[in-house]
């Protein structure tokens, strides 16, 4: 069948044009083949990354129509169906270095600063024994990561942050925060760690990584994971209000715990969100003052709730129902291992 | 100039296992590879890998070293079988702690599943994406040891000084340009030469880049006419479906339904040895009873939970390029080139002939896999000889640390060469030369083998070689230039054909992956002994040696 293309060419990473090509391929063809295609017997100058061609290498992440797809598992026929000609891109957030390529140190640099190591000790004689329980649907997703990028490609929060550690790294986090072979003296020191500036409450939680990665890791959750272990291990007191409370003005402060907390204490009191509050027990009052003036200028455009009217839902009964539900169901969670190490479950 | 104790090229689970080890013993090591780390291809090892921990039932080192030995046709060193069948369950429990998270059974031990040839469930595993479990482990350690990795640096040539290895000559892929590399011992760890056929489950990169280095450098390469063709790959681009399917309870069937491998197998059926299998099916096909080229890998009777427990991977595989579902019908499957047993002449430490240069993984034939290799045994095989030639090279390296420099002017003939090929202006495209090599070696030098078939072959090889000197490319620029790897892979690629089917041609008998149907039976008289391949000005030369036997002789062999 014949396959169109228009592909961005950047040959020094900086300025670049888009061209149109058309090559024959098999019905079979994916997105590598038909680039392959167009290297061969087009322009052998076109620059992309390939190995595996079986999405498991992680080489070939790149944007088909605005969006991170690995070449190798993008089908063309429907396209071809439909009478469509994407347009190929490099991926987002990483700096070109040439066509398609991208410089994936930036990518790899976070990987490294989440310690992607387990921390136990070597030379064993013998297995951990693991406990498995038998059903044990989600486990271990992030083990399944292929570091192709797809989801830092597309990440809004990397976009007006380029220092987030983003969802591939965090993922890698929850592999080894989640794996029962680390103690939870190692788990709650990655926590505080990934509770600092650039960690997990920077995710604006768009889920565009879960939508992107090609192999179901589904990063978004991952940081769900450690946003929920870290206010277990935390208990909203070491990384969370109590420190921040009596910071420094001016001190930068995380408030990712403290935040959350707002909302949790907050929907049980009343079943709303008291937004009052949230500022002053997120930041501290100190900090807070000084957003007084900006707090004034949001007033007089109307953006304030009164403060004397207090938001309270008609049926708090019901509310506090739902609480006690979802703190039941995390119980559940827990008992189930959900952040089991195996990524598969148990053999019979 | 960049220098180090040890330099690894490659960086597949055979190339960090040795560059950890390396970096235990003390040792400054660094990898050299072309691809990052985890897009190697080792990563794409579905089933699992083989050590006798008896989890399952009761097994030993013994009886695993039995069944390879048997596995290998009795071409395998059983020295060196024994070595790895006995230290495998210690670099298991290893990469345990290490971080790699194997399937479990209910009570929380490492699980284990039957393979091809295999007298006990012995195969540890990760679903069906074990490779991918493994070298995301091994990269985790060499961040954490803080090995350096020269990454996207493609090895050219190693570089020689009065008859010693003293490093590698790389061409930087980002940036363009000819770096020496120094180093007082090397390590080969570039894996295998599968882009030579056209069927093959063998990822782009896997060229054969390491062994062609070898061998012009003057190093033997071994065994070479062995290439195991993995029974089951799917038709459109050769991706490989795991014999885990087959262990898990898969059938194989025939046009008609038939589960044809009773006649050829009668007792292990669809598990047992990959050559055995492989040819079953060729035959199959060959004779008109097959699917469209195929024959039918039916997993519909395991049921939905158990493939979407165990075989995952394989099941998005079939989906993406077969289209098919295996929880509702059968996956078309046939054989394609999948593993080569052969490779640099290597000993149980990973020592070539030539001082200064070690070979471990695929690209190293030490050997333990002879003939064919079993299912499972090369995962094992990048750990146990990465790490012992890791161990080896680096406290040798540390011990005498007298290694010589790359010259300067060798980084300048390097560079040369690759000008002169940017200078060339009439000739063809390298894919040309590539895809006429692919399909006369599936072809010609593919599961079964004649002289005719043979000499047909080599005569090609030798013109597409003359050819492969003077093709051409679009991109003569320096950064990130791909065209230009591509006319190195060729030249790797053509002079590895060669020295395998001229193995071939001599090797006049049948033994596990060798199968000459004008010589159909093995003769242990004749040819019970390892092929040298050498390079003489550009030529190969045969020469053999003997084969290691300690405690099994050489017996018939069935399944």
């Amino acid at each position: 069948m014949e396959v169109t293309l228009k592909i961005r060419r950047s040959p020094d990473g900086a300025s670049h044009t888009t061209e149109t090509y058309t090559v024959d391929v098999a019905e079979t063809a994916t997105l590598l083949d038909a680039l392959d295609a167009v290297k061969d017997k087009r322009d052998g100058t076109l620059a992309y990354r390939k190995s595996c061609r079986m999405a498991v290498c992680g080489s070939c992440g790149m944007r088909m129509d605005g969006g991170a797809v690995l070449a190798c598992k993008t089908a063309m026929k429907p396209l071809v169906e439909q009478g469509h000609v994407p347009v190929i891109s490099p991926m987002g957030n990483l700096p070109v270095i040439k066509d398609l390529v991208v410089d994936m140190e930036p990518f790899w640099a976070k990987i490294r600063a989440v310690k992607p190591f387990l921390q136990t000790e070597e030379h064993p004689d013998k297995e951990h024994l693991v406990e498995m329980p038998v059903q044990n649907a989600n486990i271990g997703k992030e083990a399944l990561c292929i570091m192709c990028g797809c989801c830092v490609s597309e990440c809004n929060s990397m976009e007006s942050d380029p220092d987030f550690l983003g969802p591939a790294a965090l993922a890698k986090a929850q592999r080894f925060v989640g794996d029962q072979r680390e103690s939870d003296d190692d788990r709650r020191a990655r926590l505080k760690d990934l509770n600092g500036a650039h960690g997990i409450w920077e995710c604006t939680r768009c889920y565009f990584c879960n939508q992107r990665c090609p192999k179901g890791v589904d990063p978004r959750d991952a940081i769900a994971k450690l946003g929920a272990q870290s206010f277990r291990f935390g208990s909203g007191s070491e990384f969370g209000a109590k420190t921040n409370m009596f910071a420094p003005v001016g001190t930068i402060v995380e408030p990712g715990v403290a935040h959350a907390q707002v909302f949790v204490d907050s929907t049980h009191r009343g079943g709303f969100l008291d937004e009052t509050q949230l500022v002053p027990k997120t930041i501290g009052p100190l900090a807070a003052a000084l957003d007084v003036p900006f707090a004034l200028r949001l007033a007089r455009a109307g953006k304030v709730p009164n403060p004397l009217h207090k938001h309270k839902a008609k049926n708090n009964d019901e509310v506090k129902r739902l609480w006690k539900l979802l703190e039941r169901q995390a119980r559940e969670h827990d008992q189930l291992g959900t952040n089991h190490p195996s990524l598969i479950d148990s053999h019979d | 100039m960049l220098r180090h104790d040890v330099v690894v090229v490659g960086a597949g689970l055979a190339g960090m296992r040795a560059a950890i080890e390396a970096k235990r013993a003390g040792a400054d090591v660094a990898i050299v590879s072309k691809l990052h780390p985890t897009r190697s291809h080792s990563g794409s090892a579905e089933g699992g890998i083989n050590a006798a921990l008896g989890n399952a039932s009761e097994d030993s080192p013994e009886i695993h070293t039995f069944d390879t030995v048997k596995g290998s046709d009795y071409l395998g060193d059983q020295d060196a079988i024994e070595i790895m069948c006995t230290e495998a369950p210690g670099d298991i429990y290893e990469l345990e702690h290490m971080g790699a998270v194997f399937s479990r059974f209910a009570d929380g031990r490492i699980a284990q599943r039957p393979f091809g040839a295999a007298g006990s469930p012995r195969t540890v595993y990760s679903a069906d994406i074990t490779g991918h479990v493994l070298i995301h482990v091994l990269y985790e350690q060499l961040v954490k040891y803080e090995v350096p990795v020269y990454e996207e640096f493609f090895a050219i040539d190693l570089a020689i000084d009065g008859g010693r290895c003293v490093g590698v000559l790389a061409w930087d892929i980002v940036g363009g340009g000819v770096h020496g590399i120094s180093a007082h011992n090397t390590i080969l760890a570039t894996g295998g030469v599968g882009r030579m056929y056209y069927g093959t489950t063998n990822a782009y990169a896997c060229t054969g880049d390491g062994m062609s280095m070898a061998w012009r450098a003057g190093v033997p390469l071994k065994d070479m006419e062995f290439m195991q063709f993995h029974p089951t790959t799917l038709k459109s681009n050769g991706v490989l479906i795991t014999e885990g399917c087959r262990g898990e309870g898969g059938y194989l069937r025939n046009a008609s339904g038939e589960r044809f491998m009773a006649e050829a197998a009668p007792n292990a059926m669809e598990l047992a040895s990959r050559d055995v299998v492989a040819r079953a099916e060729s035959k199959e096909i060959e004779e008109g009873r097959g699917v469209d080229g195929c024959v039918l890998l039916d997993l519909t009777h395991l049921g939905a939970k158990k493939i979407h427990a165990r075989l995952p991977g394989s099941r998005e595989l079939a989906m993406d390029y077969a289209g098919v579902d295996p929880i509702l019908e059968p996956i078309p499957v046939r054989p394609g080139a999948h593993y080569h047993m052969g490779g640099v002449d290597a000993d149980v430490d990973g020592r070539t002939l030539m001082p200064g240069l070690y070979a471990a993984g695929e690209c190293a034939c030490v050997s333990v896999h002879g003939a064919n290799r079993l299912g499972g045994n090369s995962l094992m095989e990048t750990i146990t000889f990465g790490r012992r030639a890791g161990s080896h090279a680096g406290h040798d390296a540390i011990e005498h640390r007298n290694g010589g420099l790359v010259a300067d002017s060798a980084v300048r003939d390097v560079d040369a060469r690759v000008r002169a090929i940017f200078a060339r202006s009439s000739g063809q495209r390298p894919w040309q030369v590539r895809e006429e090599l692919a399909t006369v070696m599936y072809d010609y030098a593919g599961i079964f083998r004649t002289q005719e078939r043979l000499e047909h072959c080599l005569g090609t090889i030798g013109e597409l070689r003359e050819r492969g000197t003077s093709v051409v490319v679009d991109d003569s620029g320096d950064r990130f230039n791909t065209d230009l790897l591509s006319v190195f892979e060729l030249e790797s690629m053509l002079e590895m054909a060669d020295c395998l089917v001229t193995g071939a041609l001599a090797r006049q008998e049948s033994r596990g992956a060798h199968t000459r149907l004008d010589f159909r039976e093995r003769d242990d008289e004749r040819w019970m002994k390892h092929t040298l391949a050498w390079c003489d000005g550009g030529k190969v030369r045969l020469d053999y040696k003997p084969v290691t036997i300690t405690r099994f002789e050489p017996m018939a062999r069935s399944y």
